[in-house]
C-alpha cells in the first residue's frame, strides 16, 4: 500500500532499532512524550516501544481531542439536545464521552435525537434535508479538524442555511504543551511533535520548546518507522548538544503549513480567553470561538447553555494520564471499574485515548506483571 | 483517500479510502486536484495532498 507499507518494514525498524541503542548514554535516563494521541495508539499497535533500549521512555501527552473535553462541556453539549426541535449531531468517539449524568449516547437513548456524523459537512447535510429543524454540530478536536469547521461555516452561510449551528470546542495545541513545560510535575527530554495538527500549523509554532525550554522536538508521522525515525532524531541532537525543531514528516508536513487552512480558521474562529480542559483546567489562550462575523450561526449564543464546571470524578486520574505523569495502568480504576465498553473517563472512550490504546493491545495485562 | 471526480464548482471531490469506501470530500485547503490524486483527509476535509516519498534509510 502506497505511503503505508514502505513505513511499516521490519527490517528497517531493526535498524533504525539499533542505531538508537547508539546514540543513548547508559545509565541515563529518556523520557519523551508523543503529544499525539495518534502517535500513542501507533507505538501501542505496533509495539514500538519494544523496540527502544529500557532508558528511553515514551509518556503521553494531551494530543486526543475527545480526551480533553472537560464534562460540563459534555452537560451542555446534552442541554441543548435536548431542547426543542433540535437535532444534535457530532462525531461518533464523542457521543460515549461521560459526563455528570451520562453521554450523548444515554440521551439519546432516553429520546434526543442525537446523531453520528462523520464531517461537519454530513451535519450541514442534515441541516439541508430538515429545514423545520434546528442542526447543531458539536465541533471538537485540535487544528487538524478546525479547518473542516470552518470551511463548513462558510458554506453555510454561502448556501444560506439558518437552521445550522456549531458548538465550537476546538481547542489549540500550543497552550498546553507551554502548561506541560511549566508544571513541576513533569520532567521531559523532548517531544515527539504533533504531525496532522502540524499539516495545519506547520512545525514553526512549536520553535518556542528549544528557545524557550530548551527541549529538542521533531514533528513526527503515525507509521512505526516514522515514530522510530523521529525518536532517534530527538536523541541525535540531544547527543549532540543540538536543540531544535525538526520535521520527520515531511513528506505531508510543510514547515510553515497550511497557509489556506490558518486564513479560513482565523476568519471563522477567534481564540476564547480562557478554555478548560479535561485533567489540565483551564488554560488562556487555548480554545476557539466563533468570530463576531458568524456570532449568528453559534450554537451557544442561540440556544440556552448552562456552562457549568463539573469536577472529574474522584476515582479517574485522566489528568494525570494526559499530562505524562502516571500510565494508564497506574489509574486505580484502569481495566476493572473503566474499560471501553463503560468507560469512567475520556481517555478510555477514544481510540485515540491512551487508556484505550493500553487497553486494546494488551498492556495491561503485560504492564500489570510488571508491576 | 485517492481523487476519483472533481466537481470544481462545489469545491468538492468523490474520493476512495484503501478499503474501498467512498465519500465526498472539501477540497478548498488543496486545490487544484485531480483524479488519481492521494489526499489527506480529517473529517471531510482535505488538509494535505501527498506526494511520493523516500523511505527512511
Amino acid at each position: 500500500m502506497k505511503f503505508v507499507d514502505e513505513f511499516r518494514d521490519a527490517e528497517l525498524g531493526r535498524a533504525l532499532a539499533g542505531e538508537i541503542l547508539t546514540l543513548v548514554e547508559p545509565g541515563r535516563h529518556y523520557k519523551l512524550m508523543e503529544v499525539c494521541g495518534g502517535h500513542t495508539h501507533s507505538i501501542y499497535k505496533y509495539g514500538v516501544d519494544d523496540l527502544l533500549p529500557a532508558n528511553v521512555e515514551l509518556v503521553h501527552g494531551p494530543g486526543c481531542p475527545v480526551c480533553v473535553i472537560p464534562m460540563g462541556r459534555v452537560d451542555d453539549g446534552i442541554a441543548v439536545a435536548h431542547q426543542e426541535g433540535v437535532i444534535f449531531t457530532c462525531f461518533g468517539d464523542m457521543m460515549r464521552v461521560p459526563g455528570s449524568n451520562g453521554s450523548l449516547l444515554e440521551a439519546k437513548a432516553q429520546g434526543a435525537d442525537i446523531r453520528m456524523v462523520y464531517s461537519p459537512l454530513d451535519a450541514l447535510r442534515i441541516a439541508k434535508q430538515n429545514p423545520d429543524r434546528e442542526v447543531v454540530f458539536f465541533a471538537i478536536g485540535f487544528e487538524t479538524t478546525a479547518p473542516s469547521t470552518a470551511l463548513t461555516l462558510k458554506r453555510a452561510r454561502a448556501d444560506g442555511v439558518p437552521n445550522f449551528t456549531v458548538m465550537c470546542s476546538h481547542v489549540t495545541i500550543v497552550p498546553p504543551l507551554r502548561a506541560l513545560l511549566e508544571s513541576p510535575d513533569l520532567r521531559l527530554d523532548g517531544f515527539v511533535g504533533p504531525g496532522h495538527v502540524s499539516t495545519v500549523v506547520g512545525a514553526r509554532p512549536f520553535e518556542f520548546i528549544p528557545a524557550d525550554y530548551g527541549k529538542p522536538i521533531v514533528v513526527a508521522g503515525f507509521e512505526p518507522l516514522d515514530i522510530l525515525q523521529a525518536v532517534a532524531m530527538i536523541l541525535r541532537q540531544i547527543k549532540e548538544g543540538r536543540c531544535e525543531v525538526e520535521n520527520q514528516y515531511k513528506r505531508v508536513v510543510p514547515y510553515e503549513g497550511n497557509l489556506r487552512a490558518l486564513e479560513v480558521m482565523s476568519e471563522v474562529f477567534e481564540l476564547r480567553p480562557h478554555f478548560e480542559w479535561r485533567g489540565l483546567g483551564f488554560i488562556s489562550h487555548s480554545g476557539l470561538k466563533l468570530s463576531e462575523a458568524y456570532a449568528d450561526l453559534d450554537a451557544e449564543r442561540r440556544f440556552s447553555v448552562p456552562g457549568v464546571r463539573v469536577a472529574d470524578p474522584k476515582a479517574c486520574q485522566c489528568g494525570e494520564v494526559l499530562k505524562g505523569v502516571i500510565k494508564p495502568f497506574e489509574c486505580k480504576v484502569f481495566g476493572t471499574a473503566c474499560t471501553p465498553e463503560r468507560p469512567i473517563g475520556t481517555c478510555m472512550v477514544s481510540s485515540e485515548g491512551a487508556c484505550a490504546a493500553y487497553y486494546n493491545y494488551g498492556r495491561f495485562a503485560r504492564e500489570r506483571e510488571v508491576v | 483517500m485517492t481523487v476519483l471526480r472533481v466537481d470544481a464548482s462545489r469545491g468538492l471531490a468523490l474520493c476512495e479510502a484503501e478499503d474501498g469506501e467512498r465519500s465526498s470530500v472539501e477540497t478548498a485547503l488543496v486545490e487544484p486536484v485531480g483524479p488519481g490524486d492521494r489526499l489527506l483527509v480529517h473529517a471531510g476535509t482535505a488538509i494535505a495532498s501527498l506526494e511520493p516519498v523516500q523511505v527512511p534509510a
